[in-house]
């Protein structure tokens, strides 16, 4: 598994695909848990957890299910929680998901990238 | 000696703090707690972590105001989590320190890093989003950004965690 994270808008998928040249993309925005997969690699990974969590799925198995179904997903997710703790319950409730998914991804990832104004840092390369 | 710790929200900066501590080796473990309890989510959140550091041989002071008036065993190796409830309980709790809350809090900082062998505190970053915010949480976030500037500065390490991966600042 390859997770790269970053503030939004960023260039995490462009520097993704210029890394992963002939990966096949999902998008978390609208793809199913099936696309998800199967492809080689997802962006805005995020609001694929929001999409979970507001459909009332349990996000937090996510990461053992990738690795047991698709192991080698690339992973483009935002990195949230930078702010204020938000006073909409469901946005406290996204944020922690999305933090805590990302834990679990990231300890099992082989490489975790950072991307900020387009530019990608490796921070783990296990 | 002083550590800093920070990160953004769910990015397991807590559990990177817990292990700091843990890799000190033996000796009195103390946990300054700052989240004050006023809510259902509030007791989840301090109860999942009671539960991270259970077994860990911690020894739990609550402490939600007046950091600079706490006594911790000398020598100890001590934990504060986290900054950014203690800024917020300072400023807006009866009894608090209001304006006065960041030479407060640094007084307390001093203070506990003289008693003890080792101080690892855990802030957040709340600096980077977009939310349009009122006057009074732009001045909550002046004064944990000042506090957090302080502290790195004094400390003699300071790492922000991303997802549990710690990258050194300092």
């Amino acid at each position: 598994m390859e997770l790269i994270v970053g503030g939004a808008y960023q260039g995490k998928w462009e520097y993704a695909k210029k890394m992963f040249p002939q990966a096949a993309w999902a998008r978390g925005e609208d793809c199913t848990l099936e696309e998800l997969l199967q492809a080689d690699g997802v962006y805005g990974f995020h609001d694929f957890l929001g999409r979970q969590m507001d459909a009332g799925e349990d996000a937090r198995r996510l990461p053992d299910l990738i690795m047991e179904k698709n192991p080698e997903l690339i992973i483009v997710s935002n990195e949230v929680g930078y702010g204020v703790v938000p006073i909409e319950p469901r946005e406290r409730a996204f944020r922690e998901l999305v933090g805590r998914v990302s834990c679990d991804l990231a300890a099992r990832a082989r490489r975790v990238h950072r991307v900020i104004c387009g530019v990608g840092t490796v921070i783990k390369d296990a | 000696m002083l550590t800093v710790i920070t990160g953004g929200s769910g990015s397991g900066k807590s559990a990177y703090a817990e292990d700091t501590i843990l890799s000190y080796g033996e000796g009195e473990r103390i946990y300054i707690a700052t989240m004050f309890p006023f809510d259902e989510e509030s007791h989840r959140r301090i109860a999942r972590h009671r539960d991270m550091r259970k077994d860990k041989g911690f020894q739990t002071i609550e402490c939600y105001t007046g950091l600079h008036k706490i006594e911790v065993p000398a020598g100890s190796y001590a934990l504060l989590e986290c900054m950014s409830n203690l800024v917020a309980n300072e400023m807006y709790q009866e009894g608090g320190a209001g304006q006065r809350t960041v030479e407060t809090v640094l007084e307390g900082i001093r203070r506990l890093e003289a008693q003890t062998a080792r101080l690892c505190v855990v802030t957040n970053e709340t600096f980077s989003d977009c939310q349009p915010y009122d006057e009074e949480t732009r001045r909550y976030q002046e004064y944990l950004g000042k506090i957090n500037c302080q502290m790195a500065q004094m400390a003699q390490t300071a790492v922000e965690v991303v997802y549990g991966i710690p990258l050194r600042l300092k």
